[in-house]
């Protein structure tokens, strides 16, 4: 399992835009992508829906997980949407 | 509508759920709207609703609980585990909540058409933004939209918007 915590940057968090670009970043990864708060509850990264509920604020620290196949690229894909989410629109 | 496929139990289990429209206004399809992120539909598929330019309020689309309550933005979580996006306006989380006052509770629960938030569409737009308010299927494939309303056609918040079939 790899495991990173990342600073969400000050701003807007993970809501409508940033969190479908997180999510879709995590859901290219063949890998099990979870996230969560520090010490708190892992939801799936690859669900919307779930992302939206965990309701992360700019600002807050994060902690991502992943399990099988690329766990290493899958995270520093998502966390490379995190940090930089209109490289997205290239 | 497409027929469950015998045997997909996925199918089987969650019944064709009709979506409604939060706000009174005119149907828009989502690839008019101003934000990359909906227009792209990578937040999800669904429609949109051009609203009036009258204070108003906007409703719950679908029954449910409230998963997640922002001022400008809310999901509902139907029985069965499927959630619906609805965002009041684009760009309005840079209104940190002014001019949108909240009636319920995140974790409340809700039917179709249970009043959400109070907001004046005219004043978003007065402000810059678009006050069109995407209605997003979330965690669903661009199948799950079926007989949408057609773009263009007035409705009034509760009115059926699309189904999620």
């Amino acid at each position: 399992m790899a495991e990173l915590a990342v600073t969400v940057p000050d701003g807007v968090g993970l809501h409508a835009r940033p969190a479908a670009i997180f999510v879709q970043a995590a859901a290219r990864a063949p890998a099990d992508v979870t996230v969560g708060r520090p010490g708190g509850e892992q939801v799936n990264a690859k669900s919307i829906l779930a992302v939206l509920a965990l309701d992360v604020g700019g600002g807050e620290e994060i902690v991502l997980r992943a399990v099988g196949n690329g766990a290493d690229q899958a995270l520093a894909a998502v966390e490379k949407a995190i940090l930089e989410p209109d490289a997205a629109y290239g | 509508m497409s027929a469950p496929v015998p045997g997909d139990a996925a199918a089987d289990r969650l019944a064709a759920m009709p979506v409604c429209a939060p706000v009174a206004g005119r149907v828009v399809a989502m690839v008019e709207v101003p934000d990359l992120a909906f227009s792209t539909a990578i937040v999800g598929p669904g429609l949109a609703v051009d609203p009036i330019r009258v204070p108003g309020t906007a409703v719950s689309p679908i029954a449910g609980r409230i998963a997640n309550l922002h001022p400008h933005a809310f999901v509902i979580v139907a029985a069965d585990g499927r959630g619906v996006l609805v965002h009041l306006g684009i760009d309005t989380v840079q209104l940190k909540g002014a001019g949108f006052e909240l009636l319920i509770q995140e974790g409340d629960a809700v039917d179709v058409g249970t009043d959400v938030a109070r907001w004046n569409p005219a004043d978003v737009e007065a402000g810059g933004r678009s006050p069109i308010c995407p209605v997003v299927a979330l965690d669903a494939g661009a199948d799950a939209v079926s007989d949408p309303e057609p773009v263009g056609r007035w409705l009034t918040a509760g009115d059926r918007l699309f189904t999620w079939a």
